[in-house]
């Protein structure tokens, strides 16, 4: 039996790979989307324990859009997402973990583009939840 | 700067003075001739006609001296050519006072025109030299008047038109020149002051578009050190992954060849971003370009070339048609074949597949034209604006193509101006896109 389920959102088919076989290589189960459209259609088709979702798609903003899409639906909420960015100065956006906040960025944890692997793995086993 | 204008305009406003002496001579002629004849205003025909001939000598003269001055691309010196109108306007002085004086002197309402000079002078020269005028203005018309008054010199009556004697009352003459001389001054403080007031702004103007311009170079020359530094580092990736996927160091899984090809890939377009941003930014910092005259013709093709392959694998059809009269334009080769290349590179890669693309190269005056229409996504409207900035990429461009450098269109921009043309971005009424350019057929016209 997996590790668990996880679903990767980025519009980088080369982050994706690379983060599958990083992730499958520790028993991970890897579902990927190439944006928020896709990635909705694969949640509903295949629920993760994980979300791994990148900030800057074809808008500078799309995962942060999705994000705050799932932290207000009943149904996935409790999913968690771990949100990967490379644009975090470029953007100059603000994030903040509380709700309500204009700003609130609604992820668990987020990581700055590259990610090690071994960083990758560790955030990765924090978030999934034990069964 | 002690003129407002600087040469060029100086020169032009030369040549504006001999085009509006042209006017004033026809007139000059007209006047007397209708004056002579159908008003019976009895004149000094013969002076006047005289003097009008005298103008028309002097006019063609100084035409001829200008074209000799500014002949090809010369560019006189700011000091000549402000001789050049202090000349002119004093002897415009010298000659309305000839031409007021046998026409009526100071009964001739004409010596209001006095005051144009003085408006001349004051804008297009320094201020002591406008006062300067005004005093010659004030002592030859002053003295004539004088000497007309007292007798001195002959006074040509206007007959028909002005009281008989006016010109020898000693407090009507007085009072004119009095105001006559109040009025130039006045208008040549006005107008100087005025003037001044200009050319303090435009000295700022001026500044600040140096500095500006530093600032550019300064940021050039940053980004060239940062994009060459970077680009060392990304030829040694390169070069170490090419090694891997070659085979060189032992052979690789399926999985491995995978990843380090896709490193590999990445790497490249890096390279090609990078490659484009110094190409772009050396682009900007070199000075003039080496002007060769080459083949337009052989570009065109090798550009044409260059893409067959790519057309032929999306089912492209790629024409063109080049006027036979087309030969050898003066330029740097290498980089307008990379500009006809980077043209018909995108119309094939935004061209779906059974698209059209075609190419026309005419003659259009003193210009090559070079037109590439395409019937490909097109360009939305609100990037059409900005399709030649750094950096900018249309977003049905970027879904299209995710990693294009937005670099290619701003170097075609910088290749086009720099040789003395113009490029421009059209969407085609039904589908696709026209990108136009010209370029000078000869040197000459590059510079103008």
């Amino acid at each position: 039996m997996g590790q668990g389920r996880i679903l990767i959102i980025d519009d980088d088919p080369d982050i994706t790979e690379a983060m599958t076989v990083v992730l499958a290589h520790k028993g991970y189960e890897i579902d990927s989307a190439a944006d928020s459209s896709e990635g909705m259609e694969r949640l509903k088709a295949n629920r993760p324990d994980l979300i791994i979702l990148d900030v800057m798609m074809r808008t500078s903003q799309e995962g942060f859009e999705l994000s705050r899409k799932l932290k207000t639906s009943a149904e996935y909420k409790e999913i968690p997402i771990l949100m990967l960015t490379a644009v975090k100065d470029k953007t100059g956006l603000d994030f903040k973990a509380t709700a309500g906040d204009d700003a609130w960025l609604p992820v668990e944890e987020f990581l700055d583009k590259p990610v090690k692997p071994d960083v990758l793995l560790e955030k990765v086993a924090s978030l999934i939840p034990k069964s | 700067m002690e003129n407002l204008l600087k040469s060029t305009s100086l020169v032009q406003r030369a040549y504006w003075l001999v085009r509006l002496r042209w006017v004033a001579i026809g007139m000059l002629a007209i006047a007397t001739f209708v004056a002579d004849r159908f008003m019976s205003i009895e004149l000094a025909s013969s002076a006047l006609l005289t003097l009008a001939a005298l103008l028309l000598v002097y006019n063609f003269v100084l035409y001829d001296l200008l074209r000799y001055w500014t002949w090809g691309d010369k560019e006189p010196s700011e000091r000549r050519i402000g001789w050049v109108l202090t000349f002119q306007i004093s002897a415009d002085l010298v000659i309305l006072t000839a031409i007021v004086h046998f026409s009526g002197g100071i009964e001739n309402p004409f010596s209001f025109f006095f005051v144009f000079h003085m408006i001349l002078v004051s804008v297009l020269r320094s201020k002591w030299q406008s006062y300067l005028q005004a005093t010659s203005a004030v002592i030859l018309f002053g003295g004539v008047v004088t000497l007309e008054g007292l007798g001195v010199l002959p006074h040509y009556d206007l007959v028909g038109f002005a009281a008989h004697g006016l010109y020898a009352k000693p407090i009507f003459v007085f009072g004119f020149l009095f105001v006559f001389t109040v009025t130039l001054y006045l208008v040549v403080y006005m107008t100087t002051s005025i003037s001044e007031q200009l050319r303090v702004q435009q000295d700022g103007y001026a500044r600040a578009n140096a500095l500006l311009e530093e600032k550019d170079q300064l940021k050039n020359q940053y980004v060239l050190r940062l994009t060459h530094d970077i680009k060392g580092h990304l030829a040694a990736i390169q070069s170490c992954l090419e090694i891997v996927i070659n085979g060189m160091v032992g052979p690789l899984t399926d999985k491995q060849t995978d990843m380090v090809d896709r490193a590999h890939r990445r790497t490249v377009k890096c390279m090609a971003f990078i490659t484009a941003l110094l190409k772009l930014t050396r682009m900007k910092l070199t000075g003039q370009l080496e002007m060769e005259r080459f083949s337009l013709k052989n570009c065109v093709f090798n550009a044409l070339a260059a893409v067959q392959t790519g057309a032929r694998n999306k089912s492209i059809e790629v024409t063109h048609a080049i006027d036979s009269s087309v030969d050898e334009i003066p330029g740097e080769a290498v980089l307008i074949e990379e500009t006809l290349t980077n043209l018909l590179f995108n119309a094939v890669k935004y061209t779906p597949e059974g698209g059209k693309v075609s190419m026309t190269v005419a003659e259009e005056g003193a210009f090559i034209c070079v037109t590439i229409v395409d019937t490909g996504i097109g360009i939305p409207d609100e990037a059409l604006p900005h399709v030649f900035e750094e950096f900018y990429r249309a977003t049905n461009a970027r879904a299209t193509e995710r990693d294009g450098t937005g670099l290619g269109l701003a170097f075609a921009k910088q290749v086009v101006e720099r040789h003395g043309g113009q490029i421009q971005v059209q969407k085609n009424p039904e589908i696709g896109t026209t990108f136009t350019f010209t370029l000078p057929k000869t040197l000459a016209a590059s510079l103008a």
